[in-house]
């Protein structure tokens, strides 16, 4: 494979690393969500319409990490990424802080669809550690975004 | 198609049909990733252990004379405990005095505050099953919900999903302590209105249910309140083991269920020779 190809396992391995972090109960709230924010990146900059394959697995391991149900975080995160790539044109004409706002939704989408298997398995959880990393991570995306941006465009001017 | 999947998956992994092999391999695959993830933490607490020469030996001193005072404690109990047995023989009780337990190293605590559990580096080869109770120093730290070959996650107390029976250790009154999620607090919601409990009381482990091994510290009771109108009672206690803070944890072998293989590493203690249970 060449480096390109090896860009998003790379991204992904971070994005897994600040994900799983050890942090102190009250800032692990506000940790944002880091694998959802590196699979949308990827979609948004990459030119073919892929990215849910990786997103499926990439569910999967969080899955098996959190000891969830095997598929939740699979779905949602698919679900995550075709948003994004529907959402991929208006996205490049928005400012920074437009583009977050219109990511809000699709954040609380992949929200929502976590909570929903919670809801439907019967596990309950405080709803505030739930929806609380959605809102941090439109707050972070304009900050983010030149960044991801920066790293995966490099590949395609080479 | 991918959603679709994910849903199969789900099902199947709720129906518990044989899904274990890839929830295994996931985990296996993500173990170096835990392994690099608690390197800052573990680095900071090497630092924060780095001490002076003068202020190890004062620890060396301080730490020999607790040693001698636990050491005449634990020869009272010793007696104590030769006297209970055969009170307990004259009784013909089949009460265990002490359980067989395992030290298990904590790989990872929870990422998500969403749940409270933990990756332990024992599993099924030791003998560990699903189930077994975790203690800590302090008290009960949560109990094993899922068993890998080399490893297994730890479900702990202050999740809203778990529930432990618990006997208040002042009255003797038996309740079920559930975690209130936010990995700081129990609840006791079923206490009718005029239960003997208050702020203070200690809440050990009950072997109601045949899963936890009876007499360890679970929590202190904080607050009580009234719930549901005046009919009941609902008392917030704070939890004895010392939650996300220790790198060990000892698995717990219960008295029902039947103590497996010997594992590789020798138990830290063995089962008193059992009194027989009368015919």
């Amino acid at each position: 494979m060449n480096a390109r190809a090896w860009r998003l396992p790379w991204i992904l391995l971070a994005a897994f690393f600040l994900q799983f972090l050890p942090l102190a109960d009250w800032l692990a709230i506000a940790r944002p969500l880091w694998v959802p924010l590196a699979l949308v990146g990827w979609a948004l900059t990459s030119r073919e319409p892929r990215g849910l394959f990786p997103a499926w697995i990439s569910g999967l391991f969080l899955d098996a990490a959190y000891g969830s149900v095997l598929g939740q975080h699979a779905l949602a995160l698919t679900l995550l990424v075709f948003l994004a790539i529907q959402m991929r044109g208006m996205l490049s004409v928005l400012a920074g802080w437009q583009a977050a706002l219109s990511l809000l939704p699709a954040w609380l989408a992949y929200t929502f669809v976590l909570f929903w298997v919670d809801g439907s398995i019967q596990h309950q959880a405080d709803p505030w550690q739930r929806w609380m990393p959605a809102y941090l991570t439109s707050l972070i995306w304009p900050l983010l975004w030149p960044l991801l941006r920066g790293l995966m465009r490099r590949d395609f001017q080479e | 198609m991918l959603c679709m999947l994910a849903l199969g998956l789900m099902v199947m992994d709720r129906r518990d049909d044989g899904l274990g092999w890839l929830r295994e391999s996931l985990s296996f695959t993500l173990r170096p990733l835990f392994w690099v993830t608690a390197l800052p933490s573990r680095t900071a607490q090497a630092v924060t252990r780095l001490q002076t020469r003068e202020s190890l030996l004062q620890e060396n001193a301080a730490l020999k004379q607790k040693h001698l005072l636990l050491e005449s404690l634990l020869r009272k109990f010793d007696a104590l405990q030769a006297e209970n047995l055969r009170i307990r023989e004259l009784l013909s009780s089949s009460t265990k005095l002490e359980e067989r337990v395992l030290i298990a190293e904590v790989l990872s605590a929870a990422q998500d505050p969403y749940r409270h559990q933990i990756l332990l580096d024992k599993g099924a080869r030791d003998g560990v099953y699903r189930g077994q109770a975790l203690v800590d120093a302090h008290g009960v730290l949560g109990q094993v919900i899922e068993v890998h070959a080399g490893s297994s996650r730890a479900l702990l107390i202050t999740d809203p999903n778990h529930g432990i029976p618990v006997e208040i250790n002042r009255t003797g009154l038996q309740t079920i302590a559930l975690g209130r999620g936010d990995g700081q607090r129990l609840s006791l919601p079923y206490l009718p209105s005029n239960a003997d409990v208050k702020a203070g009381d200690l809440l050990v482990s009950s072997p109601l249910g045949g899963r936890f091994p009876a007499g360890y510290p679970v929590g202190e009771i904080v607050e009580t309140r009234p719930s549901h109108g005046d009919n009941f009672m609902e008392a917030i206690a704070a939890p004895a083991a010392h939650i996300n803070q220790g790198r060990q944890a000892l698995l717990v072998w219960s008295e029902s269920y039947p103590v497996p293989e010997p594992p590789s590493a020798p138990p830290a203690t063995t089962p008193l020779p059992q009194p027989e249970p009368p015919e």
